[in-house]
């Protein structure tokens, strides 16, 4: 490798001007987001909004809960102090409840009935029940967990009502003493204390982790597409005649770097503009008093950090895969498995997010190819010992240097090879000759 | 000639000695020697497969050679030479999503020139080209005959002291073939040299000054058109007889014959006294006429390859 020179800056900035000239880029810079918020905010919201009434039969052989129940789904009369100690779901859960109340019960006409779609499903309510303190819920379909949690705080309820009353307490005095405290979370920096919401530390951690996510994907695939399209329009020849195959190659890396950095830039400033003290309070959706996460400078930093490490990482990966390949759909089997790399961090995200200082965390955010991620994600949530991101750091910027190298010899040799796809015995050669 | 001090005034603008290059088990080329003078046409022929685009990648720097050196104007070839070649690869194309501008202002300043010099030279190229209505079009709007212009305009912006063409008639329309042509015999009357390969032994003929056959990997055969002509001149001859063709192919001394507007045309061997051949043949027929020919290039080098094995 000799020194990049001015030509890898030409090529930087063609490539740079190509793609922020496009309207892609543009639509890309706003559609990003908003799908990301979208990801975010509609799974919680689909799951927890059942829209449609449930028909339920409730079947109190007892005779002593029934109403209760009812009260307590229906919303009716339910008693404050109970809802107190059990919450009944969140908000989005208050699924409409038709009750049918029955005191004797034929099982097969019931089961008949749900089948037939004429109710949603039927609870049993009997002495058995009570003592093994388990009610059954029986239904088509068993999977509409919001619903059920509803029905079972409400039994629970219900039946806690009754056996304090049973035992000689008031029900609404116990109610009130047995009332539940709010949690609020105050983070510990070193930059000293900072309250802010367990939702709003999951928001920053989540927009920041799934933002470089989504920019490592994306523009390492734009890597791959771009060798792959000078591939095969057959310019790359014209130009390794007076700019070296690792001038291209680290040009072009350079210049879609610093598209997807101008990108992230936008954001950036997006962000901070949007929740300047006066935008807030202007933007009416945001409930009054929520604390918005902020990003500080270190964090801000280490974003930087952490996006080129795994910037030129995973995109040398990619461009060595564009030379290798002619078209997109050959390149794709091999781009999956640089894909598994990226998607692994995102399968560990909760684990990583709960448990930031645990085994696997500490193990798999030292790990080069998951470090950009993990230990970006680790930053977010509560700060890694000095040594750890250091370390890290140091041991992905080697194995990145040494991918670049990697993969510049196999761009090498490839960018120039038309024809059949190689045999992975045929790019080590590649590596060795070139 | 815009010759640099360092030049040797003399020498070969490119020389390959001894190069080598093989993949693998397969040499591509060995031991080659070549010599491209300046104010030359050079014509690399070659079948395909016989190490012409190896050759022209090694001269270019894309491929590094296993053995040997390749020198320019008499002296090493050094990176910053690399600008001062005209090089037009065999795979050749354009970015399709750039404009005619954006792309040619894009190869003259890989090759060295200042955006102003560049700016300056595309318009008065895409003038001589006719296509500056085209300037700010993209190039996937452009035929496939244009595109090949702009190539050419490319190749040549930076006023390149030596050109370096693989296969340049390849797929060209009558129209931009002319252009070549022009473009490289004003080129040579400028006094720089052109190296071109081609497998078509016509185009050859009519614009090489030096020739140089490879097959295998190998020169075989090389020279000026006119000590290429000598030396295998004497082999060739027409003849016309009344009787039986058959015979005569047969004869001691003759190693081809082909019928041809009505006669014969005969190869000798290399060894074979074609007054010898000429007193047998008399014996067996009636001799009507026995004439010494040309031949023609591609015979020579059909048969040069064929020696060689």
């Amino acid at each position: 490798m000799t020194l990049p020179g001015n030509n890898t800056l030409i090529i930087a900035q063609r490539e740079y001007l190509a793609r922020v000239r496009s309207k892609g880029f543009w639509l890309a810079t706003v559609a990003l987001p908003l799908a990301l918020a979208a990801f975010g905010v509609l799974p919680s919201l689909l799951l927890m909004r059942s829209d449609a009434t449930h028909r339920l039969v409730i079947v109190d052989v007892t005779g002593r809960l029934g109403d209760e129940v009812r009260r307590e789904l229906t919303g009716g009369e339910a008693r404050e102090v109970v809802d107190a100690v059990t919450p009944a779901g969140g908000d989005g859960a208050r699924a409409d409840f038709e009750i049918e109340l029955l005191g004797e019960f034929d099982r097969g006409d019931l089961n008949r009935r749900v089948l037939a779609g004429d109710i949603d499903a039927w609870i049993l309510i009997d002495d058995a029940s009570l003592e093994e303190d388990q009610i059954r819920y029986y239904a088509e379909s068993v999977s509409n967990f919001f619903t059920q949690e509803r029905i079972e705080n409400a039994v629970s309820a219900a039946v806690r009502a009754w056996r304090l009353e049973a035992a000689g307490y008031d029900a609404d005095e116990v109610g009130a003493l047995a009332r539940p405290l709010d949690l609020a979370a105050v983070k510990v920096t070193p930059e000293g204390e900072k309250e802010e919401g367990v939702a709003a530390g999951i928001v920053l951690a989540y927009f920041l982790f799934f933002t470089l996510y989504l920019l490592l994907v994306i523009y390492g695939q734009q890597v791959m597409n771009g060798v792959i399209e000078e591939k095969s329009s057959r310019i790359v020849e014209v130009i390794v005649s007076t700019a070296r195959p690792f001038e291209l190659m680290l040009g072009k890396l350079v210049g879609i770097c610093s598209v997807a950095l101008t990108q992230l830039g936008i954001w950036m400033a997006t962000v901070i503009v949007l929740t300047l003290p006066g935008v807030v309070a202007a933007i009416a959706w945001i409930p009054q008093g929520t604390t918005l996460p902020t990003l500080g400078p270190g964090l801000a930093l280490h974003l930087l950090i952490n996006f080129l490490l795994g910037f030129f990482l995973f995109c040398s990966l990619y461009a060595a895969i564009g030379a290798a390949f002619n078209s997109v759909q050959e390149a794709q089997h091999f781009a999956v498995v640089v894909v598994a790399f990226l998607v692994l961090p995102v399968l560990l995200f909760w684990k990583v997010l709960n448990d930031p200082d645990g085994g696997i965390s500490v193990v798999t955010s030292m790990i080069p190819l998951f470090t950009p991620l993990l230990m970006m994600l680790r930053l977010v949530v509560k700060a890694p010992p000095a040594w750890q991101v250091a370390v890290a750091y140091l041991l992905t910027a080697a194995f990145t240097w040494a991918l670049v190298w990697f993969s510049s010899r196999v761009y090498r040799v490839g960018i120039l090879m038309y024809g059949k796809k190689p045999t992975l015995r045929e790019l080590w050669r590649w590596v060795r000759y070139a | 000639m815009p010759a640099r001090d360092s030049d040797v005034s003399a020498a070969p603008a490119i020389e390959l000695v001894g190069v080598h290059k093989s993949y693998g088990k397969l040499a591509a080329v060995r031991e080659l020697d070549l010599a491209v003078p300046q104010g030359t046409i050079f014509g690399l022929l070659g079948p395909n497969g016989a190490g012409k685009t190896t050759t022209l990648r090694m001269i270019m720097d894309i491929i590094a050679p296993d053995a040997g050196t390749v020198r320019f104007f008499g002296r090493p070839r050094s990176p910053e030479d690399l600008r001062r070649i005209g090089y037009l690869p065999e795979e050749r194309g354009l970015y399709p999503k750039m404009s005619v501008f954006e792309q040619l202002l894009f190869l003259a300043r890989l090759r060295g020139l200042s955006r102003r010099e560049a700016t300056l030279r595309i318009d008065r190229w895409l003038e001589r080209v006719e296509l500056a209505a085209w300037r700010d079009r993209k190039v996937e709007e452009l035929s496939k005959g244009m595109q090949q212009k702009i190539q050419l305009v490319g190749t040549v912006i930076h006023e390149p002291d030596v050109l370096v063409l693989d296969e340049p008639f390849s797929g060209l329309d009558p129209i931009n073939q002319g252009l070549f042509k022009d473009l490289l015999t004003d080129y040579r009357a400028r006094g720089r040299a052109i190296l071109f390969s081609t497998h078509v032994m016509e185009q050859a003929e009519k614009l090489c000054d030096h020739l140089c056959l490879i097959s295998g990997g190998r020169a075989v055969l090389e020279g000026t058109l006119g000590e290429i002509r000598q030396r295998y001149g004497g082999i060739s001859y027409r003849v016309e007889v009344a009787g039986d063709l058959a015979r005569v192919a047969s004869l001691p001394g003759i190693e081809q014959a082909t019928p041809q507007n009505g006669g014969l045309k005969i190869l000798l061997t290399p060894q074979a006294d074609p007054a010898a051949v000429l007193r047998s043949m008399l014996e067996l027929v009636e001799v009507r006429e026995f004439r010494r020919e040309s031949p023609e290039l591609e015979e020579i080098f059909i048969r040069a390859v064929r020696e060689a094995g």
